[in-house]
């Protein structure tokens, strides 16, 4: 079984253009399995990752590449309970998930 | 919906940005594509309640002060499947969410296309996305 989601990369395109992402502390909201996690550290993000779905941040976990095992932190959280002090992230992504 | 925004304000240092990324209130459109082409097969039919409410949430943020809004993009975004039971586990995840009734006749509809199709043809879901940029003040 396969599934390619935005293979033509619009997505991260979209997200590229609207800052500079590199050295930037960004919370990802709706990670699920890590694909646009995986995405965004490639810009030099360094990403706080959470999902409300354990399974999925098990498989994230699991898919991490070990060059960007430092960059990015997956924890399973709530949208409503932000595990991060005051004004301390750059960017907040909500990846589908309002 | 809103506490969750209140949230992002929370961790979000003064000049933050909040990208809100969803599909748009777009029904979703089904097909097939090979390397002749593509081919629509069904317009899903699903409702928009939950996409109208986060609209909603995030216009009295900047009604209010706590955002400003900077810019709004719309793109392409296509689910490419191998196979029909990776669209089951997809349409099933969708059923699940509410956004449709049954729509186990679309899988046998389907289930023929890929009979008489050629070998390769995928299926494509496809909606697109809006970005939403917002500014923390």
């Amino acid at each position: 079984m396969t599934v390619r989601i935005d293979p033509e990369e619009n997505e991260i395109r979209a997200l590229k253009g609207v800052t500079d992402w590199h050295g930037k502390r960004v919370l990802e909201i709706g990670c699920g399995d890590g694909r646009l996690t995986r995405r965004l550290v490639r810009l030099g993000a360094v990403i706080h990752a959470s999902d409300t779905d354990a399974g999925l941040i098990a498989k994230a976990r699991k898919n991490l590449p070990k060059q960007f095992a430092k960059n990015i932190h997956y924890s399973v959280g709530q949208a409503e309970r932000i595990d991060q002090p005051n004004e301390s992230l750059d960017v907040v992504v909500f990846a589908w998930a309002l | 919906m809103v506490h969750a925004l209140h949230e992002a304000h929370r961790v979000l240092k003064p000049n933050g940005l909040l990208l809100d990324l969803r599909p748009a209130a777009v029904h979703r459109r089904v097909g097939t594509a090979q390397d002749d082409g593509y081919r629509l097969l069904w317009v899903m039919r699903e409702g928009f309640d939950d996409d109208r409410a986060a609209d909603r949430a995030v216009a009295s943020m900047t009604d209010e002060g706590w955002f400003k809004a900077e810019g709004l993009t719309r793109f392409a975004c296509y689910r490419i499947m191998d196979t029909l039971d990776d669209f089951q586990v997809w349409l099933a995840d969708f059923m699940n969410r509410g956004k449709v009734p049954s729509h186990d006749w679309l899988v046998q509809r389907l289930r023929r296309a890929l009979e008489v199709a050629a070998a390769g043809t995928r299926i494509v879901v496809s909606a697109p996305l809006v970005l939403r940029v917002l500014r923390k003040p």
